[in-house]
């Protein structure tokens, strides 16, 4: 890797204040199992001066219940999620999504806020710099997007438009179907944004002077079934094909509440609705957890290789449903 | 996770920043820099461990994160090497498949020993990193079930197909101590 200057960071003012300082050349290292890859391969347009340690900072890995949300700390590991009795007991979606993420020695120091901020994996994006020069495409600011006319398998189906990568992060999709919130902090101020709408086609909406400090979920009405699968073409350890979290409340014996969200076909989780109303009001079961699938990716565009995820998505959502 | 990093990553008497590193129970000081011998912030731990400190025995492979073959432990838990920084290593306590032998007999680990009474490897290129995943999770789970083993081992590719040789040198292990 090039070298750079590193800083660890005791605060998350201290943070923001570098960040402000070095104007979008410093980068926050959180576990660092995503930025490390994109450094060696010099994928990023600007290659950081800086480097900004923060799992220095105390006391940003807690995950607890106040009154209102549960709230998790940007700096929990997935291993800490994956293990936390409060998740397991009531937001069991959250510690499947989180095993469900590469293998243990990666969610041994992977965090949430990374995992959320992760940056995609669209080959074209990712190929090394040092292999005959790197590709600069729609999402680096500059040139075509290649996945258009070239290799599009994996890319996106749905809500795409100028960069068709897709959002790798699969606890994006547990949290997105919980309601879940991030909150965000800047010299300028805090704002919560929705896992769902931290997302669009060509970057996240988090600013280069931006720190997410925290992540939470309403408790008040949050669903009891909960299931989170994943399709993946290497078992083990690989990123979503398509995913799968399936969010549901059943009273007197018809659905009452659905939330349905799938990873891997559009640039984040995608909520959805048709599926939702397929749903609401009917008696769980195999028909309608067919038609719901049948329903939920209604208006997506495939590229010229990627129909079959349709195919993939619609097999899994039946099977998260109802099982 | 915080707090002993600051006490190791001091200035010497010369002005230059150094770090102490704990491998295998042995502390290491370092220069922070861009010279022979010492680390560059951008160094990570597998070439500090390989290239700096001659500690040979922990492999690279892809060195992207996805292999498995850099697994060394850090606080006891499996991790990848090549996916973290020196500088921020800090304060914790690394082992390396080194670091498993008994040190003053020099008699290796019953895990080791049960690698070759298996035959449980074919290249030999990812089998300090599985025996490393191995030692977390008996650490952790001395009894683990097959199903346990393949999950905490999930994380180590093997292009040699020795994984069914690696299982059972695992699961004859387990339940015993050490
Ligand atoms: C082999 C392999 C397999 C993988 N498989 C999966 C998978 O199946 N599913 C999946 O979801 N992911 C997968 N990943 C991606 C993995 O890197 C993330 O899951 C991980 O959670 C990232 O967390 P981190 O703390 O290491 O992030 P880092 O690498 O530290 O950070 C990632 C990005 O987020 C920014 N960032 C981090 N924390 C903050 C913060 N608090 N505020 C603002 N910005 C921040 C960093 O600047 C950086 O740009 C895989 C990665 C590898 C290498
Ligand atoms: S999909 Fe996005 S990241 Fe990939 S080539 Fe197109 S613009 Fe670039
Ligand atoms: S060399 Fe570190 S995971 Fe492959
Ligand atoms: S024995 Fe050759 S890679 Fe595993």
């Amino acid at each position: 890797m090039k070298t750079f200057d590193h800083y660890d960071a005791r605060s998350i003012d201290e943070a923001l204040g570098l960040l402000g300082k070095h104007r979008g050349k410093a980068r926050l290292n959180a576990g660092g199992t995503d930025l490390l890859g994109l450094l060696k391969d010099r994928v990023l347009p600007q290659y950081p001066e800086l480097i900004v340690n923060i799992k220095t900072i105390p006391g940003l890995d807690y995950i607890e219940e106040d009154g209102e949300r549960l709230r998790i700390g940007a700096l929990a590991r997935l291993c800490d999620l994956a293990g936390s009795r409060l998740l397991q007991e009531r937001y069991g979606v959250i510690c499947e999504a989180a095993l469900a993420v590469a293998g243990p020695q990666i969610r041994n120091v992977a965090t949430i806020g990374g995992n959320l901020c992760q940056d995609v994996r669209c080959w074209y994006y990712r190929y090394p710099a040092h292999l005959g020069g790197g590709m600069l495409c729609a999402r680096k600011g500059r040139g075509p997007c290649f996945a258009v006319k070239g290799d599009n398998r994996y890319h996106a189906v749905i809500g795409a438009g100028k960069c068709f990568a897709v959002c790798p992060s699969d606890l994006a999709v547990a949290l997105a179907a919980l309601d879940g919130h991030m909150t965000l902090v800047s010299h300028r101020g805090e704002r919560r944004v929705g896992v769902g709408d931290f997302f669009s086609p060509l970057r996240n909406v988090l600013e280069a002077d931006e720190f997410v400090k925290e992540i939470d979920v309403p408790k008040a009405s949050v669903p009891r079934l909960q299931r989170f699968l994943k399709f993946t073409l290497r078992k083990p350890i690989d990123f979503a094909v398509v995913s799968v979290a399936a969010v549901t409340e059943v009273k007197d014996g018809i659905y009452s509440d659905a939330r349905i969200v799938i990873g891997g076909v559009a640039p984040g989780p995608f909520r959805a609705g048709k599926a939702e109303e397929e749903l609401i009001g009917c008696e769980p079961g195999d028909a309608v957890a067919a038609q719901a699938a049948e329903a939920a990716l209604e208006g997506a565009r495939p590229l010229s290789k990627n129909a079959w995820k349709i195919e993939v998505a619609r097999a899994l959502i039946k099977r998260t449903v109802y099982r | 996770m915080t707090g002993e990093i600051f006490a190791s990553n001091v200035e010497s008497a010369a002005g230059d920043k150094q770090m102490s590193l704990m491998v295998n129970a042995h502390s290491y000081l370092l220069t922070v820099g861009n010279r022979p011998g010492e680390v560059d912030p951008a160094h990570t731990l597998a070439f500090t461990l390989r290239e700096t400190l001659g500690l040979t025995g922990t492999k690279v492979s892809c060195d992207k994160g996805a292999c498995g073959g850099c697994t060394v432990l850090m606080d006891g838990k499996a991790v990848l090497s090549c996916m973290l920084l020196t500088i921020e290593c800090g304060g914790k306590e690394i082992t390396t498949i080194e670091g498993l032998m008994e040190p003053k007999t020099g008699a290796l680990d019953p895990l080791q020993q049960s690698f070759i009474d298996h035959s449980a490897f074919q290249c030999g290129f990812c089998t300090p990193g599985m025996i490393m995943s191995a030692k977390a999770l008996l650490a952790e789970n001395p009894s683990p079930s097959e199903e346990e083993i393949k999950e905490a081992l999930s994380g180590n590719f093997c292009r040699c197909i020795s994984q069914y040789q690696v299982v059972e040198a695992v699961k004859a292990v387990s339940g015993k101590k050490r």
